[in-house]
């Protein structure tokens, strides 16, 4: 394994249940030290997708290695960490005494497995109550504890299935630092989630999959086809000023109202918007409108969020499955 | 290994599952001492009386040393797979490079040789009480494969519990080995039965016939019977006296040996293909 080998890879890799569910025909390369986020509806195979990748299912169809090893393969397996979607473990052991037998499982032990445990509590925000039994955690910090987990033995890639569905908003925040921190370290990082914010502030590339296929794939910004959008409040605007506007900056300006009736309306504010390539395009629509006599009020960027362009992706699937 | 077999250990006790069968186990045999003391305490001289009576005694310990060590076997291991597939326990540790086989047979290991040490003491405490009150057999080569028979049962229950439990839904899976067991168990009372019935040779035949095909479901209760036999009439004898129907036979004993093999294999080779 050297550093141009990808952490995972996969070609044409199926995994069909009995009810026909599951994922289909996936092939999707990772780099190493790469985030890359996976969205989806419920449903839609990502799961199913990470459990093949990890050994827990075997593939219908297809192969996929991870750093080189065959999926599945006691080598492969000693380079992940696994934060499972349904996290649970053992109740009647306290988290530190899971840590220890999972360090065993890895094959680390003594001064070692105690240092890494101790750093991996504090880093996890567990502390001291990793001398609990695990029947006092809450979901949260049992959710923790899987990140510990996961975390041990300083594994190149993590296989985070909704890392922090169970926890608080401060416990999200402090997850998201952490991956980032991780990213940092040059960890490959493949994160299931519903959380857009985490997957669009923590991820360099991501994939939606619906009904089990992978049917996009790229950047946040090659998803969302970004084009910049800016917006003004104008006061003492007429339909006349939009025209020379138009004309001098040669950019699409229209209103955002529809229903603008220059008549009744000509003492209030209105919206503009205008595709605009950069922020001098801005400039330049700002100091025309004033020059033009108008009041601007605000002018600002307004771009697509991914949440939006998720639920417009995956509803626009929807209707057109259903149409077929 | 050895580390899953330390965790199948440290689950039992920590669920208190050894525990409360010790405390109960501790009351028992605090009654069975009575029972000893009262059955035995007006014979002296009649030999024949006394064995009859210390047989009676051996039956009613052995009826519930069976039944207990049998219920802590099943449902020590009833959910080992599905139960907890199902509540996202196994799968953070199957992902570890650690080949299932280890994790499967480190499991049984873990459960057969801990409820297999508490049969033990059970197995030593019973025959302590009955040598007390009714005196015991010397032949220590009929205790010894009476403790073997005994520890049979053991393996396989836990070996068809970890077989069905690759199978079916932790619930469904306690439900399915307790029917099972009961299905055998009940053999072994319609071999008693037809013992004890005056009917036609055909109908005893049918019913034996009957009683062996339940018994072969599970043959933990067979060999419990069997364990009784040689308890009570020595290995070398082949007519049962006092203790009803017919002792399972030596090639019922080997049967049960190709149970283990056959459950364990199986359940080990459904456990390496399944999908967690």
């Amino acid at each position: 394994m050297n550093s141009l080998t990808p952490a995972i890879q996969t070609q044409s890799l199926s995994k069909i249940y009995d009810n026909g569910r599951g994922c289909r025909d996936i092939t999707l390369t990772v780099g190493q030290g790469e985030a890359f986020g996976f969205l989806g509806p419920n449903g839609a195979g990502k799961s199913t997708f990470v459990k093949t990748l990890v050994g827990l299912v075997s593939a219908s169809s297809g192969s996929g290695l991870l750093l080189g090893e065959p999926i599945g393969s006691l080598k492969a397996r000693a380079q992940i960490g696994y934060l499972p979607e349904l996290y649970r473990y053992p109740e009647w052991l306290t988290g530190e005494e899971v840590l220890k037998f999972h360090a065993g499982l890895l094959g680390i032990k003594g001064k070692e497995m105690n240092m890494q445990i101790r750093t991996l509590l504090d880093e996890v925000s567990i502390g001291k109550r990793g001398l609990d039994r695990v029947k006092q955690y809450s979901k949260g910090m049992q959710q923790r504890l899987g990140l510990a987990c996961a975390l041990l033995g300083n594994p190149q890639i993590l296989f985070l299935d909704e890392p922090s569905s169970a926890m608080d908003p401060v416990g999200r925040r402090e997850v998201r630092e952490l991956l980032l921190e991780l990213k940092k370290r040059g960890k490959t990082l493949f994160l299931n989630s519903h959380l857009m914010q985490d997957v669009e502030t923590v991820c360099d590339r991501m994939a939606l999959m619906l009904n089990g296929n992978m049917i996009r794939t790229g950047t946040v910004e090659e998803l969302l086809q970004v084009q910049v959008r800016w917006r003004f409040k104008v006061g003492g605007f007429s339909t006349q000023s939009l025209e020379w506007l138009r004309a001098e900056s040669g950019l699409n300006i229209t209103l955002e109202d529809p229903n603008y009736n220059p008549a009744q309306d000509w003492e209030s504010p209105v919206w503009l918007q205008a595709e605009i390539a950069d922020e001098n395009q801005a400039g330049l629509l700002n100091m025309l409108i004033m020059e033009q006599g108008m009041t601007l009020y605000e002018s600002s960027m307004q771009s697509e969020k991914l949440e939006d362009w998720f639920v417009d992706t995956v509803s626009g699937q929807d209707q057109r499955g259903e149409r077929g | 290994m050895n580390m899953i077999i330390s965790a199948t250990w440290k689950e039992m006790i920590r669920r208190k599952m050894l525990l409360i069968a010790a405390v109960l186990t501790v009351l028992f045999l605090a009654v069975y001492w009575f029972i000893g003391d009262t059955v035995s305490g007006e014979v002296h001289g009649d030999l024949l009386m006394q064995v009859a009576r210390r047989n009676a005694i051996l039956s009613l310990g052995f009826f519930f040393a069976g039944f207990v060590v049998a219920f802590l076997a099943i449902f020590g291991s009833f959910s080992v797979i599905s139960g907890e597939a199902e509540q996202g326990i196994l799968q953070s540790v199957l992902t570890r490079p650690l080949p299932r086989w280890k994790w499967y047979i480190g499991r049984w290991i873990g459960y057969v040789t801990l409820i297999g040490a508490y049969a033990l003491l059970l197995f030593a405490a019973l025959l302590w009480i009955t040598n007390i009150h009714a005196g015991l057999t010397r032949d220590y080569g009929d205790i010894l494969v009476s403790l073997l028979l005994f520890l049979g049962a053991v393996p396989i229950l836990v070996s068809a519990s970890m077989l069905g439990s690759t199978l079916f839904s932790g619930i469904g899976n306690g439900v399915f080995m307790t029917m099972l067991y009961g299905a055998s168990w009940l053999g072994g009372m319609v071999e008693k039965v037809r013992s004890i019935l005056p009917v036609e040779e055909n109908v005893q035949a049918t019913l034996s016939r009957i009683g062996t095909l339940l018994s072969l479901l599970t043959p933990a209760d067979g060999l419990q019977r069997r364990m009784l036999f040689v308890l009570t009439q020595g290995s070398d004898e082949r007519i049962p006296f006092l203790t009803g129907g017919n002792p399972p036979s030596d090639t019922f004993v080997i049967y049960s040996a190709i149970f283990v093999v056959f459950a364990f294999g199986v359940g080990l080779w459904l456990f390496k293909r399944k999908d967690f």
